[in-house]
């Protein structure tokens, strides 16, 4: 074992290694300016602020593991949201179905588009982003709309161990998540497409069922997302999370999956979330508004598009 | 030899330019449906001022687009450009307002440089970049939208019924389309986009010219914003709303510049900003909830898409 | 006559290494005269490609002088150069830029020239565009897309365009231009190819060209010279106006004599009665028409004949790679339709291995992996639909061990292998599916003699179990040891069918 440390080692696992890096580093220097950091109660914000971004993190890594991109995450989980927090008192447990069931469809749409008509993803992805946020101001008329029904914010508030309950729900969906997308066909199929889409299609791959499967899986994430996050705050509004998401696509990439897709996976994801989250926290910590957070993440995000994209395989890059 | 075919113009153009029709048949659905509200001067100079604003952040990207990449900094060079404008305006006076050519030059090179060297797709990197912006627009303002007095004169009205922002853009326009239908830059612009490969092997130095791509539609954009700055109030929001990015975009495509490159351009721009306009204008009319209206604009950015991007089996898209 | 000329180019001796391990080429030497066309020949990987690089100046040589009209010059740096001393190219593929108008195309990079005080000069670049077209014979029209012309058009006016930018550079100086066409006729159609073959023997008076192919009948027919290179050496130089040179002496010369230590007696009669594919007058039009064969279970059918003949269009209309205009594909007896995607034809049991590794593989996987993709059914679990790790492995240690693929294991990642073990995972992943039907296209292009035996004893021994085959191929040899029985293809149509032991003596004698 001692051999496997060496220089070579580390080099061909660096998509692994440097995330690991930097959240030491940001830990300690969070930790020297402020000693509440690593106490119980910097804990349980952190875990809160984690956890729902963990699961629509895991999503988008599905997504970007493809080759492709999706724009419309945080428009679908503020939908669901909203769908929850609208409906859970006229249809009661089942406003939670019915918001997955949106969401999800709105991922199938995202799907087509791109594997049936020929649009690009990102596009596709804004397009659809633009009509949900329009849908949902509609629906909303623009207000917050507060949760009351304390069973269903049981959901994600309930304390086990110490730790929230979305705590739970995140780390599990991230497990399934990680297990999907290294020990079934599924995951399989995602990074072959995203490794070599002429392949893929020679390897017998239904590379358009495929993309719209990830699709809806991407979609179907944001809303569970959207649902335990709006349990978790109590309300939702068209307006929260308008800024997420390039925190979002960064804790993806940060974890080491490229945005040139067939690498990486969810399972990095959960460094780059915590790293970002760790950012974020430590920035909040040292007093800096909002506006200034997204120019930092806006930096981090092109830093690390940069540094892990795959600039051998990948010829034309537009 | 063989003779050059000559055909009756305006067929050529229906032909070619299938948005025109649209247009036309935009214009008569309104003006039956509204008799008394369509074709009225008030409206259709209304309809003018939002071609101007579209027209004016447009012009740049739609260079961009030619070349398959995408730039979506121009709100971003807007809205960091105005707050730069009012910091500045106390310490230089009325030259303040050059700070929007130079910022728009010197994002749209840093751009084209780190998409060209670091071969970072553009749509994510110009993205972040916005976001950065943003971040940097509401901490330099104070979280407030600030007003600058002083430069009412670029609007104020020189003919009746016309507005004087759309004087200014016409040498814009003027010199954007000269750029790319006359000069050996638009023609290396359209090779980029047409076949990346094909014209490095043509001996074309193509990142030098994506670079002056970017840079281009950063100083088109720059100069833009200084009429456009006035036009939209002389001041600039803190938040960032998701429609002035998207709006340019689909009438860059609605136009007819296909997302993956090689033809359409800034010519093509006026004439889908136009048909945007009347579009959104007789909606409007109609009176439905702004928020429908978002969500149709959405459905119109789809729509336009994947009527362009037909015809594009073979193309690789993620 | 043309001896005693001074040749317009001539290298000597050049040689070029890579790595610093391949010789891509070693003491090369080759002249053109004016006014004629030269043929450069041999399989991939021979060097062509690497000796046309050099001359136009994307390499540099690490040795050799160049000779033009008898003076010694240096090698050219860049393309630009090149163009500037009379040498150009025209590439295979991708050299077309399809949204420009055919002026425009003509003069890009080249813009320089016709810089007017109102930007470039759009209506001198159409006249003189109209004037080297008309000098050419190019029927076109100038202000057309170059997306809207055939595709034999488009390759004249690429040509027009490589002897355009010789004379543009050289200002004025007298340069005869030497162009260079790189396998031009790749993809057209027949009457395509013989379009353009007119119209490039219609240019002969004014430049000379330099052919670079592996399509021997058009060789033969158009060329004047002919030099082979085998494994960066020329092995062979031919001036078909005075020797008498077959088509199957050029086939030798290019493919070598190295011997396969491999017998042929190995082989038993496995072929069943039973149908498995059938093909009923089968058209794509100007690809292949009316093509019809059966294939029966355990059978090997060899798709024999020149490039650009149809037989890898064939292959890959089976495949469902491409469609077709015309006729029946009947595979197991149910009909398969056109424009079915690769996958649907997997899963009625028709696999394709390509030669291509880029086409096959993933390079950042492992080993394990890349063979586990067409084989996910195998290795998932029973109850849950889990991949299992050891039998993944043991998996591909199986096909490690069988075709004796030299790697440090299975987690290996495929790009550090070689080009054969590459392709050895390659062919090993088809053999652990055991498609009823597998479609070979070049399956041991460009790789050494070693691997090959490795990879053709796999294939017999896949036959013996039942699998049939269909075969492309470059190699008659490859034909003669693995078919039982072989299609020649000529222009697109079938000619007619050849037992493997008359195949056998054409290849061996």
């Amino acid at each position: 074992m001692v051999a496997t440390f060496s220089w070579e080692w580390m080099k061909r696992n660096a998509g692994t290694l440097w995330p690991l890096l930097v959240a030491c580093v940001i830990i300690l220097g969070f930790q020297a300016v402020n000693p509440t950091f690593l106490k119980y109660e910097g804990l349980v914000t952190l875990v809160y602020a984690m956890s729902y971004f963990l699961i629509a993190a895991c999503g988008l890594t599905f997504v970007i593991m493809m080759g492709s991109f999706d724009f419309s995450v945080p428009s679908v989980l503020k939908l669901a949201a909203l769908f929850c927090v609208m409906y859970i008192e006229k249809l009661g447990f089942w406003a939670i179905p019915f918001a997955l069931l949106v969401s999800t469809g709105l991922g199938l749409l995202n799907g087509v588009l791109l594997a049936y008509l020929n649009v690009p993803s990102f596009m596709a992805t804004l397009g659809v982003s633009i009509v949900v946020e329009g849908i949902g101001l509609y629906l909303s008329k623009g207000f917050l709309h507060i949760m009351y029904n304390e069973r269903f914010r049981a959901l994600a508030t309930t304390f086990i161990f110490g730790l929230p309950s979305i705590f739970y729900w995140a780390m599990g969906i991230w497990a399934l998540c990680t297990f999907v997308a290294l020990c079934t066909p599924f995951g399989r199929r995602t990074y072959a497409i995203g490794g070599n889409l002429t392949a893929a299609r020679l390897s017998g791959i239904n590379v358009e069922r495929q993309r719209v499967y990830v699709f809806a899986l991407s979609g179907f994430l944001a809303g569970l997302s959207g649902i335990l996050y709006m349990a978790q705050l109590g309300g939702g509004s068209m307006l929260i999370g308008s800024d997420m998401s390039i925190p979002l696509f960064a804790s993806v990439v940060a974890g080491g999956t490229a945005l040139s897709g067939g690498m990486g996976g969810p399972h990095r994801t959960l460094l780059g979330v915590i790293i970002i989250t760790w950012i974020q926290s430590g920035m909040l910590m040292l007093a800096l508004g909002r506006d200034i957070q997204m120019v930092i993440f806006g930096l981090i995000a092109v830093g690390v598009a940069i540094a892990t994209m795959d600039r051998k395989r990948i010829r034309v890059v537009k | 030899m063989v003779k050059t075919r000559r055909v009756w113009y305006p067929f050529f153009l229906l032909v070619r330019h299938p948005v025109a029709i649209v247009l036309v048949g935009l214009v008569v659905l309104f003006s039956l449906l509204y008799p008394q509200r369509f074709l009225t001067t008030l409206n259709l100079t209304t309809i003018l001022k939002q071609f101007v604003t579209l027209v004016l952040f447009a012009l740049g990207p739609s260079m961009v687009v030619v070349t398959g990449s995408l730039d979506l900094s121009y709100v971003g060079i807007w809205m960091l450009g105005g707050v730069l404008v009012w910091l500045l305006t106390p310490v230089l006076g009325l030259f303040a307002i050059c700070v929007f050519p130079l910022l728009g030059l010197g994002t749209g090179f840093l751009v084209g440089v780190v998409h060209a060297r670091g071969k970072v797709p553009s749509f994510i990197l110009t993205l972040c970049l916005l976001v950065v912006y943003w971040g940097l627009t509401a901490a330099l303002s104070g979280g407030y939208s600030r007003t600058v007095k002083g430069y009412e004169f670029i609007t104020a009205s020189l003919v009746p019924y016309i507005p004087t922002a759309f004087l200014w853009s016409l040498p814009l326009i003027g010199a954007a389309i000269y750029l790319m239908v006359r000069t050996r830059v638009g023609l290396y612009l359209y090779a980029i986009g047409s076949n990346e490969e094909g014209a490095k092997l043509a001996g074309i130095p193509v990142e030098k010219y994506k670079i002056l791509a970017f840079t281009l539609s950063g100083l088109f954009t720059g100069l833009g914003t200084i009429v456009l700055f006035q036009h939209l109030g002389g001041s600039v929001p803190v938040e960032l709303n998701l429609k002035n990015v998207v709006w340019p975009l689909v009438a860059i495509v609605l136009g007819g510049t296909p997302l993956v490159g090689g033809s359409g351009g800034p010519q093509r721009t006026l004439l889908g900003a136009l048909t945007f306009s009347v579009f959104y204008r007789g909606l409007y009319l109609s009176l439905l909830h702004p928020e429908i209206l978002q969500l149709l604009v959405g459905i119109l950015l789809i729509v336009s898409i994947v009527v362009g991007a037909r015809g594009l089996r073979g193309v690789e898209i993620t | 006559m043309r001896r005693n000329d001074t040749p317009v180019l001539e290298v000597r001796n050049v040689s070029k290494t890579f790595d610093t391990v391949v010789r891509a080429l070693d003491e090369v030497s080759i002249a053109v005269y004016r006014g004629e066309i030269v043929g450069v020949v041999g399989e991939n990987g021979a060097g062509k490609s690497t000796l046309m690089k050099i001359l136009v100046g994307v390499h540099a040589p690490d040795r050799g002088i160049l000779l033009l009209g008898g003076k010694e010059v240096p090698f050219p740096r860049n393309p630009k150069e090149a163009a500037q001393r009379g040498i150009s190219i025209v590439y295979q593929e991708r050299g077309v830029i399809p949204h420009l108008r055919v002026y425009q195309f003509l003069f890009l990079g080249h813009e320089e020239q016709y810089r007017g005080p109102w930007g470039l000069q759009s209506e001198r670049m159409k006249r003189e565009a109209r004037d080297i077209l008309d000098e050419f014979h190019v029927v076109c029209d100038v202000e057309s897309f170059m997306y809207e012309l055939p595709l034999a058009t488009q390759k004249m006016v690429e040509i027009a365009r490589a002897v355009l930018g010789v004379r543009l550079e050289s200002r004025g100086k007298d340069v005869a231009p030497v162009i260079i066409l790189d396998e031009p006729t790749a993809p057209l159609t027949l009457e395509e190819r013989r379009e353009l073959f007119q119209n490039i023997l219609r240019m002969k008076e004014t430049c000379s060209f330099i052919f670079v192919s592996h399509i021997i009948p058009e060789v033969m027919e158009f060329v004047d010279r002919v030099y082979v290179l085998r494994d960066g050496k020329l092995v062979a130089h031919y001036d078909l106006a005075q020797d008498a040179v077959t088509e199957e002496d050029l086939f030798r010369a290019i493919v070598g004599r190295e011997s396969l230590a491999y017998t042929f007696e190995a082989r038993k009669k496995t072929v069943s009665s039973e149908v498995i594919l059938r093909v009923e007058g089968l058209t794509k039009r100007g690809c292949y028409y009316d093509v019809s064969f059966e294939l029966c279970r355990g059978e090997c059918l060899g798709l024999f004949g020149p490039a650009g003949s149809g037989k890898s269009e064939v292959l890959r209309t089976i495949a469902g790679i491409l469609g077709f205009d015309g006729g029946k594909l009947v595979i197991k007896g149910q009909e398969a339709f056109s424009g079915e995607p690769p996958h649907v034809r997997l899963e009625r049991g028709v696999g394709y291995c390509s030669g291509e590794a880029g086409k096959e593989l993933f390079f950042h996987w492992s080993i394990a992996k890349n063979i586990s993709i067409v084989n996910l059914k195998k290795v998932l679990g029973k109850f849950f639909p889990v991949i299992r790790f050891g039998v993944e492995r043991s998996i591909a240690e199986g096909v490690m061990g069988k075709l004796e693929i030299k790697a440090p294991g299975v987690h290996a990642e495929c790009y550090s292998l070689s080009g054969g073990n590459k392709q050895k995972v390659s062919v090993g992943k088809w053999l652990e599916r055991s498609p009823d039907i597998l479609l070979l296209e070049d399956p041991t292009i460009g790789i050494d003699v070693g691997a090959r035996e490795d990879i053709y004893e796999v294939l017999l021994e896949m036959k013996q179990k039942g699998i049939s085959f269909i075969l492309v191929s470059d190699d008659p040899k490859e034909y003669a040891l693995l078919c039982d029985r072989v299609l020649v293809m000529r222009g697109g149509r079938v000619q007619r069918t050849v037992s493997a032991e008359e195949l056998q003596e054409v290849a061996v004698g």
